[in-house]
């Protein structure tokens, strides 16, 4: 464990990505991170279940994505900040992939904004 | 001899770009946020910096996972700003100073700070979100930039100590330089905020007001703080507030705060601060 880190286990919705997990998600986040280049988002989108595939991806990877189920991505491994890559392809913005990780519909979590319009 | 005339504290929030690039500066949501950097722009054009040293995170975008260093520094001529996902933004690619970013890489290798270096590689929003509301960049930027990127991604991240320690060291690498060179130092990232989990969304303006208090006053208060600390107290991604501590390094000493603006307008409270030294 590192004590840097102790004392985290009882904060909840909070998933650390230290060198383990992203060690055992490598692919999944390889692939997600590949969406900064303009040729893989054209491959991604011409088929995506050959390009998860040819990714490594495993089936329920690819499922998670098929799905865009972000928090179920983030649990599974993913870094945040790949993930926000592959939501530009998607059409989402970081908001709403904020919202969906917290399990609320969009305007509901805005309503607990303090500038809603900011966005 | 180069010199730190000052530094600047600022959040990299990549919204800020979007809508920097949308022209959203007058609409009445965003403008208390582009309002604020103005104080510090004005500064900026005032005491005409040759250099912005920039402590800053990449997000995995010039490096990923399988190869992640833990503090990087650039070298080039120009730096690219980065596509991250949604195509390349309309900025001119940022000045660099090749001559005092192998300097500093010198100065802080043989000063036992083992930085891996980077070259032609773009650089992504933990730099370039803010850059634009600080320099004006028609029909070009005014000075260069020689940034250094701190893992704040994937653990283990450098301790709030080791980051002031390196600001400390970046100072000597500085005042090592021969050529008479303005520099301002920034650090960027929080202040609270957390961007992933069911936690999304959460922020703590108490703590993020005694941050900026004990920053000025009593800053080795905050390089005792573990990383687990700061990710209670302000958001798990907040922990990236530990670049504000390498800033704080590099301006050793009693400082003065020129500035502050403080906007929490959705998930991130975003701050811009600018510092003298007293």
């Amino acid at each position: 464990m590192n004590p840097q880190l102790a004392g985290l286990d009882d904060l909840e919705g909070t998933y650390v990505f230290d060198l383990r997990v992203s060690h055992r998600a490598m692919k999944l986040n390889r692939f997600l991170w590949n969406m900064i280049g303009a040729p893989a988002r054209e491959t991604y989108k011409a088929n995506p279940d050959k390009a998860m595939s040819d990714a490594g991806l495993t089936d329920e990877e690819q499922d998670l994505v098929r799905k865009e189920d972000w928090i179920g991505l983030i649990r599974h491994g993913a870094s945040f900040f790949v993930l926000e890559k592959f939501a530009r392809v998607a059409g989402r913005t970081n908001l709403e992939v904020y919202a969906m990780m917290r399990g609320e519909t969009f305007d509901d979590f805005m309503k607990t904004r303090r500038v809603p319009e900011c966005r | 001899m180069a010199k730190i005339i000052g530094g600047i504290g600022t959040s990299h929030v990549p919204t800020i770009g979007v809508a920097y690039d949308k022209g959203k500066q007058n609409d009445p949501a965003w403008a208390p946020l582009f309002e604020g950097y103005k104080p510090v722009a004005d500064w900026l054009a005032e005491k005409k910096p040759d250099v912005l040293v920039f402590f800053y995170n990449d997000h995995a975008t010039t490096f990923f996972f399988d190869l992640y260093p833990t503090f990087a520094l650039g070298i080039g001529e120009r730096f690219e700003i980065a596509d991250e996902g949604a195509g390349k933004r309309p900025l001119p690619a940022v000045r660099g100073n090749v001559d005092l970013s192998i300097h500093i890489a010198e100065s802080l290798v043989n000063d036992e700070f083992d930085m891996t270096t980077f070259q032609d590689r773009a650089i992504d929003h933990g730099c370039a979100s803010p850059l634009p509301l600080l320099w004006p960049h028609a029909p070009d930027w005014p000075g260069a930039i020689v940034p250094i990127a701190i893992n704040v991604l994937q653990f283990p991240i450098p301790t709030a100590k080791r980051c002031y320690k390196l600001g400390q060291a970046l100072r000597r690498a500085i005042e090592s330089y021969p050529e008479d060179l303005k520099v301002v130092v920034v650090g960027t990232g929080g202040l609270s905020h957390q961007v992933h989990g069911e936690r999304s969304g959460f922020n703590n303006e108490d703590w993020d007001k005694e941050f900026l208090d004990l920053f000025v006053k009593n800053p080795d208060e905050l390089t005792k703080l573990r990383h687990a600390d700061y990710i209670r107290r302000g958001g798990a991604e907040s922990v990236e507030q530990i670049m504000w501590l390498a800033m704080r390094g590099a301006l050793e000493g009693e400082i003065r705060e020129l500035h502050r603006n403080y906007y929490l307008a959705t998930t991130t409270a975003m701050t811009v601060t600018l510092y003298e030294p007293a």
